[in-house]
Order: C-alpha cells, then structure tokens, then sequence
C-alpha cells in the first residue's frame, strides 16, 4: 500500500451471500484530490462507502484510509473524516442545530464560527427540527456536519440530491477551496453532471467492478464530437465513413455532418488529403454520452 | 396476490404479529394445561367463593377450565386486545407519520375506502386468530387428555372476539381524528388497564359490585361465557359501541386536514420558542439532551418513561389504599385451614393477601411490575442498535470517532436508568401507598424487591440489547426476549408446583426476583448480585457480536 494515498484499497471485495456487490477493487486516491465515483444505481458505490467506513466488512481484500487500516484503525480514521451518507437521515426531532451539536460533542468539539460561516454559505436554517425540512434543506445540515470538523477526506455518497443549483454552486466551491488545501474528496454519484466539474478523475463502476478510471481531461479528449464540414465541392460519404471513429455520416450537398471520437488530427489528414476544407465547425464534447456508453458496454458484457 | 388492493396489503403487514401472538398463546395455554394437570387441583373447590372470584377461578374449576380461563379470558384477552390496539391506533396515523398517505390518496381511492380497508384487514385477523385459538384449545386439550366437556370455549372465543375489536376500533376512532398514533394507542391502552382494574377490584367493595359494570371489560367475563355460553346482551352493549367508534372513525377521517410526515411541536418547542423560557429550555431540550449518546436515548424515551412510571407510582398508591376493603379476615382463616393455598397463590402471580406483603406482591410486583420493567428494558434495550440501522442513522453516528463498544455501553446505560428510575417510581408508590393506608410494611425490604424488580428489567433489557447486537432486527430482538421472558416467567411461577421439577425454576431470572421472598425477607445480595452478573454479561456480550457484524442499512 502507499503511505501517501488519502484512501487506497487493494482487491477490496464485499459479497452478500450470491450477490457479488463489490469486486476486486482497487483504488489510488491522492491528497488533494477530488475523485468522482460514478457508476448506475445498485453498481456497488455505496457498498464501497460502506466497507470503507467500517461499517460492513470486505470479504475479502483491504482498504487502508491516510495510510491506516480501515478496519484496525476506525475510530482513529473517523477523526479526519467527513461523511455525508446517500438517503441521509437523520433525528427527526432534533433541530439543526442540535443534531450538529450533538455530533460535535462525539467528536469532541468544533469551532463554532465555521460552522456560522458554513450555515451561512449553503443558507441553511438550524432552527428548525430536521424533521419538518425540505430534503433539499436537509442535505444542507448533512454537508455542515461533514465539513464542520475540517476533515482531511471528505466521502460523499450523492451529495447534490434535493441541492437547488445555487447552492450546488456554492457546495462544488466548497470542494475545490478544500481540495486546494490539500484535503480529498471521493465523490460518488450516479450522474456524471454531478461530478464533471469538479472531479480530477473519474472512476466507473459498474456490477461491483471497476471498469475505468481516467482524468475528466482524458474522458473529454476521448468524447464523441458532432463535427460540421464544408467543402468547395460535392463530396463522397464512403470517404468519411472508411476513417476509424466516424460515424453517422450525413452529406448535405457540399456540408458533411458526422460523429467522431478520435484524434482530430488523423480525421482532417484523411479528409484534406481529398477535398479542400473551407470551413469546420465542432459542438463540445458530450461526456454524458462516453459515459452512457461505458454503462452500456459493461450492461451488454454483464 | 397480498398486494392486490388496499386490504391484503394491511394484512400482509400485520399477519406476522398476529400469528406470533397467537402461537405465544398456545404455548401458554398448553405449558399451562400441562402444569395443572400434574397437581391437585381439589383444593380450589374448597376455597371460599369471594377468593375464587379475585383469582379468577371460576366455579367447578377443574384443570380444563382453569387452564382456558387464566390464559383465554386473562393474557389471551390483553394479548388479543393488544393486537388490535396496534392495528387500530396505526391504521391512518402510521401512514400519515410514514409520509405514505398522500402516495396512497394519489390512487383513485376515498379516505373511506382505505380507513374501510383497514378496518376489515383488522377485523379479519382477529377472527383468524381467535377461530384458530378456538380449534388449538380443543386439540391442545386432547393431546394432554384434558377434559372440556361442558365448556363453552366458543362463547368466550366470541366475547375475546368482541373486546378485542372494542379497543381496536376505539384506537381506530382516536387516531382517525387526531392523526397521532401514540394517542390513540396510549388512551386505548389506559382505558384498559383502568377497565381491567376496576373489573377486577371493584366487585371486592361492599356496594361497589355494580359499578363495574360501567368499564367495557366487564362485558368479557361478566357473564362468565365459558360457563353460560354467549351472553347477546352483553356482546350486543360491546358491538353498538364498536358500531359508533366505525362511524366515528369515519367522520374524524373525512373532516380533518391530513398530516404530512412533519414532526409536531411538542411543548417543549413552544417554550423553547418563547422568549422568557428560550434560553433555560434551549440548555435542558437542545444542548444538553444531545451532549452525550446516552442522555440522547435517555431524552428519546421520556414519554414511555414518563408513562410507566406515573402508572407504577399511582398504582402503588391505590393498592396501598384499596388493601382496607380487603376481606383480610376470611383469607387468614383460608391460609391457616390451607397451608397449601400459599403455593398455589403463588402460580397465579403473587403471595397471599392475608398480609399487605402479599397482596402487592398479588397486585404489583407478582406481574405490573415486572411487565413495566420488562417494557421498559426491552422497548429500550431491542431497540438500541436497529432503531438507528433501520432509520439510516448508525452510519453517521459511527462517522464520528465513536467505537462499537462506546455505542452499547451508553445506549445500556441509557436503558439501566431508565429502569431504575421506574424501580424509584414504583417503590415511592408502594410507600406512599402504605402510609396512606396506614400499612404496616417493612420500607427497607420494599426498597429490596423495588432494586430486585429493576434488575429484571435490565436483565431483559440487557437481553433484548444482545438479541438486537447479534441480528440487528429490533422484532427479532424485541419479540425473542419477550418470548423468553415469558417462558420463564411461567417457568418460574409454575415448576415449583411440581416436586420433581422445582429445581428447574432456578434457571429462570424470575427466580431471582420472588424466589427469596424479599418483601418479607429483604434483599438477597446473593439473587442480586446474580441479577447484575446476567445484565453485566448479557451487555459485554452485547460489545463481542456488535463488534463483529455488518451495519443493516435501510435503502
């Protein structure tokens, strides 16, 4: 294992009887790192969460939290950390502001201007019983109670449910200015547009495997992108068709319209190579759609 | 199939209750039967008419009759009561608390045709329950070769029916218009207990007798139907009653605004938001009730607390007071003419009433007591771990640096005062009892059986804790150890009946709680000291099997 890593697991494994929820999982996470966990409902995130927690215990392999076994070393582990649960409940009786004092007092006190200053930033109401919140205003006093205690790991399991964009904003600024000092974040979500804005990279996962783990720039470089062409002359769809990573090809006199992920550079060599190129226009990478993609792929090979 | 419609998904969510009570019920009955069969029972011919009447030995009892009236018409009738009280009080209030209301209105269904529904998934279950109650004493009886010839079971089967259904539906009628569940099940409950009470003590009081017949728990055993057959009188005073909370149930339900799953201002909110109380009640309610985990729990269940202990405290009283009608006289000639009366006294839950000892010994502490403590360990204690697993909770409490063992230490300690706080509560009722009676009573061992009768509070406290630490199911852990606590409550009453098999009752923590006689004798350090070793051993093993499981999450 590496003494540096914010969370490091090594064929980290969970079964339920049959079911198979996590693994062979292996993960790398640096300090100062946000990482987005992403993958379909019932991929095995939370589960991960879980065993990393202590909460429930790996089959089989290891994860180790700030270089400290994560099951030897729980309590100690849970010190620096900042937990905001998926489905988040919490006392129903209890105000706001109860609920962070009480979990300030388990750990053994907070400062309480920061918490004034979070309260006031993701404006959060902690007058009223937990129980009569929004779930959206709920979410609020979960992500105070997780920063409350400026931890070094931050674990998110679907942070932005219920968040209007407003406060999603505020919440993405909160996790880069965390990150900036050095702290990590693991991120999980079932929707890339949760993460992709402020996630270094990305990890998939999907029937309890991890299928990929790439950098957002990476994932971007590899999107599928709607290209526009105009040439000075009529053109031949079998042409564009034969260049790997083209597809949907449609000829509009002397305009072609077609999907590419690939290099650029390998697409127009081909092209100018034939005809002479006038204009070229491209639309933004979709990222949503690789990602669909991946969950596709590993659905079909499920 | 059990989710076709409204009325087989109620039933699909409350057949598992029932069909537990119900077997718990058989295996009393026939536990009971068996027990009896193996004593002579001639001795309850001979005792004066007025005894029979307060123990609740009917006429001509044999073992047949004895078995069906103590464990029908007495436990089967609370049990069944219960059950509909749980049924009746959740119907609306469960579904408004539970935010699922609105999902179910959504459908093209009237607050009538769900409120219907529920009531005949309640009324179905019952009779289910009591037919087969009805079909199991006849066989249980043959099995043992017990005689029933000239009992009418099913006519008490159809009065258990009715009053069970009586408190239903008046729970129904109480949550229907005020959408609290707690209400309705807690005054559905009070009226009972009061009822059962009044039943059982008023017709004692020269010039009383008929007073009892204002309380609805006359109409069960009023007419003793187990011997007369059904009375239609009666049945039909209890039916027009349950006829009148249906449509009143009806017109709460249709008049009133639906609640959400928001959490209501308690009193304590109010004060807390007026300005001349905040800053006090803000320090009690909020900072100080969350400062540590188990003033946490403590806080969590002041209501049951309260409850218990204010019925244990005025029950002490009554009983001291109510001692003077007593017809103390014609039970000291009963005990000198029939030493073994004593033993006997003692399997229906309690000493002799010649002497105050006994009859708080018959009146509170031989069941009330226990009962109480054994609700208060177990709601507590079964609920300790899986109350927070099942509400998604336990993962953001052990986000904190909060080991395992911290958790189970505090919530038992939550339990433990608890308890004794019931065990104070019971104990300055007892004593204010007998000095308002001018009751000659020992303080010191009153303070001995109060301690002994807290200990078995944390015994099965402790028990539910270890139950619920192993499986984190607080039905499992809740149900399991009110199954043990039976089976040795009843071990402990009866094997002393029985030479050969006196030994045994030593196995059971009941033992440790009358078996010294502590009203009389004072406090067996020894029986105590056994006491704490169970509740101690039972928590630590409580911190192995926690340690060692998985969380339950809730999705």
């Amino acid at each position: 294992m590496n003494n540096h890593s914010a969370i490091y697991t090594e064929g980290l494994t969970k079964h339920y009887g049959d079911v198979r929820a996590v693994v062979d999982l292996n993960l790398d996470i640096q300090a100062g790192e946000i990482f987005g966990f992403l993958g379909p409902n019932g991929a095995g995130k939370t589960t991960t969460i879980r065993t990393l927690l202590d909460e429930i215990r790996p089959t089989a392999g290891k994860a180790w939290i700030l270089g400290m076994d994560s099951h030897k070393k729980a309590v100690e582990i849970r010190k620096h950390i900042g937990y905001l649960p998926g489905d988040l409940a919490m006392y129903p009786d209890l105000t706001g502001k109860d609920t962070l004092t009480y979990f300030a007092n388990l750990r053994g006190g907070v400062d309480w201007s920061y918490v004034d200053s979070l309260a006031e930033r993701l404006n959060a109401d902690l007058d009223k019983k937990v129980g009569n919140l929004s779930s959206g205003n709920r979410q609020k006093v979960g992500l105070i109670q997780a920063f409350m205690n400026r931890p070094e790991i931050f674990i998110f399991d679907e942070p932005s449910s219920g968040l209007d964009p407003l406060v999603q904003r505020e919440f993405q600024n909160m996790m880069r200015e965390v990150t900036g000092n050095g702290c990590s974040v693991f991120l999980s979500s079932h929707t890339l547009s949760e993460v992709q804005h402020v996630a270094d990279r990305v990890g998939i996962i999907r029937s309890g495997k991890l299928v990929a783990i790439e950098s957002v720039a990476e994932l971007r470089s590899k999107a599928i992108r709607r290209i526009e062409l105009d040439f000075d002359t009529m053109v031949e769809a079998t042409v564009f068709e034969a260049i790997p990573g083209v597809r949907d090809v449609v000829i509009e006199n002397h305009r072609v319209v077609l999907s590419y992920d690939g290099k650029m550079e390998d697409m127009l060599r081909v092209v100018m190579d034939k005809y002479e190129l006038i204009n070229i226009r491209t639309q933004e990478a979709d990222l949503e759609e690789i990602f669909i993609t991946y969950y596709r792929e590993e659905a079909a090979t499920a | 199939m059990m989710l076709a419609n409204i009325f087989t998904k109620s039933v699909r969510d409350r057949w598992r209750g029932t069909t537990i009570a119900f077997i718990s019920l058989m295996l009393m009955l026939l536990f009971a039967m068996s027990i009896y069969r193996n004593f002579d029972i001639n001795i309850y011919q001979e005792m004066p008419e007025v005894l029979k009447r307060i123990m609740g030995i009917p006429a001509g009892a044999d073992v047949g009759s004895l078995a069906v009236s103590v464990f029908l018409s007495g436990a089967g009738a609370w049990v069944l009561a219960g059950l509909t009280i749980a049924s009746g009080s959740a119907s609306i209030p469960s579904e408004e608390s539970q935010g699922t209301i609105g999902l179910l209105l959504g459908n093209p269904k009237s607050r009538t045709n769900v409120l219907v529904s529920k009531a005949a998934a309640m009324v179905l279950l019952m009779l289910l329950m009591i037919v087969a109650s009805w079909g199991c004493t006849y066989l249980i009886a043959k099995i043992l070769g017990v005689n029933l010839g000239g009992l009418s079971v099913g006519a008490l089967s159809i009065h258990l029916l009715v009053i069970a259904l009586f408190h239903g539906f008046l729970a129904m009628a109480i949550g229907a218009w005020t959408g609290n569940r707690g209400a309705a099940a807690g005054v559905t409950t009070g009226v009972m207990f009061i009822s059962i009470f009044a039943v059982g003590l008023l017709p004692l009081i020269e010039g009383w007798e008929n007073v009892a017949k204002v309380f609805p728990w006359y109409y069960l055993n009023g007419s003793e139907p187990l011997f007369n057959g059904v009375n239609w009188g009666h049945i039909g005073i209890l039916s027009a009653s349950i006829f009148l909370f249906a449509v009143i149930s009806l017109v709460g339900l249709n008049r009133r605004d639906l609640k959400s799953q928001n959490v209501g201002l308690t009193l304590i909110d109010r004060l807390r938001n007026y300005p001349m109380t905040q800053k006090i009640i803000t320090r009690l309610a909020g900072s100080t009730r969350v400062s540590r985990i188990w003033i946490k729990t403590f806080s969590e269940h002041q209501t049951l607390l309260s409850i218990t202990g204010y019925v244990m405290f005025l029950t002490g009283i009554l009983i001291g007071v109510l001692y003077q009608f007593m017809p103390v006289d014609t039970m000291m000639q009963l005990v000198e003419n029939f030493p073994e009366a004593k033993t006997i006294f003692a399997a229906i839950g309690g000493g002799d009433f010649s002497t105050p000892e006994g009859f708080f010994q018959l009146e509170i502490f031989g069941l009330m007591a226990p009962a109480a403590l054994m609700v208060v360990g177990i709601a507590i204690g079964g609920r300790a771990l899986s109350g927070e697993e099942s509400r998604n909770t336990m993962g953001l409490l052990l986000a904190n640096p909060v080991p395992r063992y911290k958790v189970i230490i505090e919530k038992s300690l939550a339990m433990i005062i608890c308890a004794v706080i019931t065990g104070i509560a019971t104990f300055a009722g007892v004593v204010a009892g007998a000095l308002l009676g001018g009751l000659d009573m020992n303080i010191a061992n009153v303070a001995a059986t109060c301690l002994l009768v807290t200990l078995i509070g944390t015994v099965f406290g402790s028990l539910a804790l270890a139950l619920d630490a192993a499986v984190g199911n607080g039905r499992v852990a809740v149900f399991g150890s009110i199954g043990i606590a039976l089976v040795s409550y009843i071990a402990s009453s009866f094997l002393p009946l029985s030479e050969n098999l006196a030994g045994f009752a030593r196995w059971s923590p009941y033992y440790y709680f009358l078996g010294g006689d502590p009203l009389v004798m004072g406090l067996n350090w020894g029986h105590a000291a056994i006491l704490i070793g169970l509740t101690l051993g039972l928590i630590a093993i409580s911190v192995v099997l926690f340690k060692q499981r998985d969380l339950r999450y809730t999705s």
